[in-house]
Formats: structure tokens, sequence, C-alpha cells
């Protein structure tokens, strides 16, 4: 009985790990969308995306089974709850790689980036899928050094993200208003996908230690 | 490793709260972020508009409560989950409560971004004139969304989850028509102000959309169904 137990939290926190992985592939993609303005590419990520909704249902349904057949205690329980909040955590960062593929669908064939800030956005969309599998690791094996690790690259998101409102609001901005609008919201969605990252590794670490580290600045 | 987890301490003599008391303080609690959301986007709002500093401070300030609130609620349900292995139904109810808590926490969250750009910038109107307007109407909306979603987790009224969808729309619309300004050839504020308007705008979206996600949360622990199937089975088309 108690192995089938420890079975089915494994077993939800692989849908977990697994989502990450799939919102990491989905961002990548939707990247190299953007950066090339390619239309299937976009397509193809923009119809991926029932599949993220899908593996969400799945992951609350692994966890509502625990929750009414196991009634776990202690950790298990927050592992659960922490399960329920990362389920939707990751399926936003599916939702943030598809408005990148939109953005990039909207404004094909034109490139949505002007070359100068083409290059911030490649690195953003590196450091994004980095951070999304380096939580699927954190989910699967607990480790929470690697956990705080996150906060760090994360930081690099940051960096990149205030740099290229820098870049929007100098004064040799020649690109005008419309593109400005688009890079503003796209800069927010990568910023956003890596702080649901950091989340759903900061609740390993309250689940492990029992304590959630300090505030994330959002 | 890490430090040892306690159930919460009873005094030995008294019993954990029977579980539909817990299930109304974890309504009432909802209900009470719900208007708290709603009372900082208004002072937000007021903030950006109207050059109320000291209400877009508050906002600013008030990011605490909600997160006591939001623990509040996570510790309910925990007891709950602990005490009394709920199922069915009642089980929907407090993952749902779990889950909106986070969509709440961070309606506040984007309410005190909409109070920094106020602070911020200054002005007694912190947006340009031509999009003033807008902005009232998306602070209207936003606010009569977290009221109607408070009603919604008190009452558990199926119905009235659903018109949320519907008075979302009106953000929706707001926003096409803020980035249809944005884009015009004419606007002639430049490009700062223009990165601003488009934050705030998306802001107060999201705003409406997790206020709609409460909602569909509590009308999905209701009847048992995803939001997709109730709304076919409230006729609506979605």
């Amino acid at each position: 009985m108690r192995d089938q137990y420890q079975e089915q939290l494994a077993a939800l926190a692989d849908a977990l790990a697994d989502m990450c992985l799939q919102v990491a592939t989905a961002m990548e993609l939707a990247t190299r969308a953007l950066l090339e303005a390619d239309l299937q590419l976009a397509e193809q990520v923009i119809a991926a995306d029932v599949r993220i909704d899908d593996m969400r249902a799945d992951a609350e349904e692994k966890a509502f089974g625990l929750l009414a057949l196991q009634s776990p205690v202690a950790t298990d329980l927050r592992v659960v709850i922490a399960a329920i909040h990362g389920a939707g955590d990751i399926e936003r960062m599916g939702d943030l790689a598809l408005h990148v593929a939109q953005a990039a669908r909207r404004r094909h064939p034109q490139p949505v980036l002007p070359a100068e800030v083409a290059p911030y956005f490649a690195e953003m969309g590196q450091v994004g899928p980095a951070l999304a599998r380096k939580a699927a690791d954190v989910i699967r094996t607990r480790d929470v050094v690697t956990a705080t690790t996150l906060e760090a690259d994360d930081d690099a998101m940051d960096d990149l993200h205030r740099h290229i409102f820098t870049m929007l609001m100098a004064p040799s901005w020649s690109h005008g208003v419309g593109p400005a609008v688009d890079i503003t919201l796209l800069g927010r969605f990568y910023e956003r996908y890596a702080d649901h990252a950091v989340t759903v590794a900061r609740r390993v670490v309250y689940v492990v230690t029992g304590r959630m580290p300090g505030p994330l600045a959002v | 490793m890490g430090t040892p987890w306690h159930p919460p301490a009873y005094p030995s003599q008294v019993a954990p709260p029977a579980l539909p008391q817990l299930l109304d303080q974890l309504s009432d609690l909802l209900a009470r972020m719900c208007t708290e959301a709603g009372a900082n986007l208004r002072g937000a709002t007021l903030g950006l508009l109207e050059g109320r500093r000291r209400l877009a401070e508050k906002v600013v300030a008030g990011d605490a409560t909600m997160k006591g609130l939001r623990a509040g609620i996570e510790d309910v349900a925990t007891d709950a989950l602990l005490f009394h292995a709920p199922v069915a139904g009642d089980l929907r109810q407090v993952v749902a409560a779990i889950r909106s808590s986070a969509d709440l926490e961070r309606m506040g969250v984007l309410a005190r971004h909409v109070a920094e750009i106020a602070l911020r910038r200054g002005a007694p109107c912190a947006v340009p004139d031509r999009v003033q307007p807008a902005f009232t109407e998306m602070g209207r909306v936003g606010v009569a969304l977290a009221h109607k979603a408070a009603e919604v987790v008190r009452t558990r009224n199926v119905v009235m989850a659903a018109e949320l969808g519907r008075d979302d729309e009106a953000m929706d619309a707001l926003l096409v028509r803020m980035f249809a300004t944005l884009m015009d050839r004419s606007w002639p504020y430049g490009t700062a102000a223009a990165v601003d308007v488009t934050l705030l705008a998306r802001y107060y979206e999201r705003f409406a959309d997790h206020a709609v996600m409460v909602a569909t949360e509590t009308a999905t622990a209701v009847t048992g169904r995803r939001p997709h199937d109730l709304m076919e089975l409230l006729g609506e088309t979605g």
C-alpha cells in the first residue's frame, strides 16, 4: 500500500518535471520563431500549447487522487500542495511561450525585433529554458542547493530585461513606438517565465526545509 | 534534513474546527482577498490618474496584507486536508481555495505595479491625456470584477461566476483599443510614455484575467466540471 503511495508521489513529481521540459522546448522554439520570423515554427508552438494544458490537467488529477485516496500528512501533504501550485506556474510558462510565438506570427513576414535588440532576446531565450530545465531537476531530486542557483540565473534574466528597457528609453532609439510596444511586452513575457521557474524551485525548497526562501522581487 | 514539520497545535482538549467551519473560513478569507485586491486597484488607479500619492503609497504597503491573507488560506486549507481528509466537492473546494489564493496574491502585486508607476512618474496624472479615459475605464472594470469575484466565492453562485468571463471582454476590448492608440502614427508622447502605457494596460488586463480565474475555480469546484464544459452547461459560447 505504502509502496503504491510512494509511486504515486513520484509519478506526480515526474509529471511536473515533464511539464517543465515541455515548456522549455516551447520557449526555445518560440524564441527561434521570433528571431528568424519563422511562421511555421510559430504555428507549431501555438498548436502544441494544448498539450501543456493537458499535462496540467493530468498532474492535477494525480494530485487529487493522492489527496482523496491517500490523505497524505506532513511533508507529503506539502509536496501535493506545492505540486498543485507548481502545475499552475508551469502551465503559465507555456502560455508565455505561446505569447512569444503569437507575436512572431502577428508580425510575420516582418521581423518583430530590430537587429540591435535581437541578441538580448536570443540570450533571454536561452536563460529561460535553462531555468525551466533546472526546475525539472529540482522537482525530481529535491536538491535544495540547485534550487538556490535558480535565483542567480534569474538575476541574469532581470539584467537582460533591464537593459532592453534602457535601450527603449534612450534618445537614440530610432524604431518608433510600435516596435517598442512589442518589445516591452515580449521582455515582460520572458521575465515572467523566469519568475515562475524560480517560484517552482522555491516551493521545492519549502517542501524540503519547511521554510520559504526570502521574497521574490516581482 | 531541514526543520521537521509539525501540525498546527490545538489545545489538547479542543478538537480542530469542523470541516464546514473551515470551508466557511476559506470562503471568507478569499472574499476578503478579493475585496482587498479591488480596493488596491482602485487606490492605484486614483494614484495614477489623479495624483493621489498617499493612496498609491498605501497600495504598495498593502502588499503585506495580501500575503498574510494568502498564508492564512494555506494554513486553513492544510488544516482541512490534515484533520478531515475531505473528498469530492469538499476536496475540490479546498484545492480551489489554494489555487485562488495564488491568483489573488498576484492581483495584489499587479495593483502594486500600477501604484509604483504612479509614484515613479510623480505628475498629477501619470499617463497622457489621450489614454486617461481608457485607464479610468480599465480601473472601473477591474475593480468591479474583483468585487464580483468576492460575491462568487462567498455565495458560490455558478451563474454569476460565468458572468465574469463576459465582463472581462470589456477589459480585452479596452486593451485592444489602447494598443491601437499606441500604434497610431500620431502618438505624440514618445517611446518612454508608450512603454509605461503598455505595461500599465497589461497589468490591468492580467488583474482582470486573475479575477475571472478565481470565479472559474469556484464554479469548477461547485460543479465538478472543467471550465470548458461549464460554459456549455450554462449555454455560453465561450
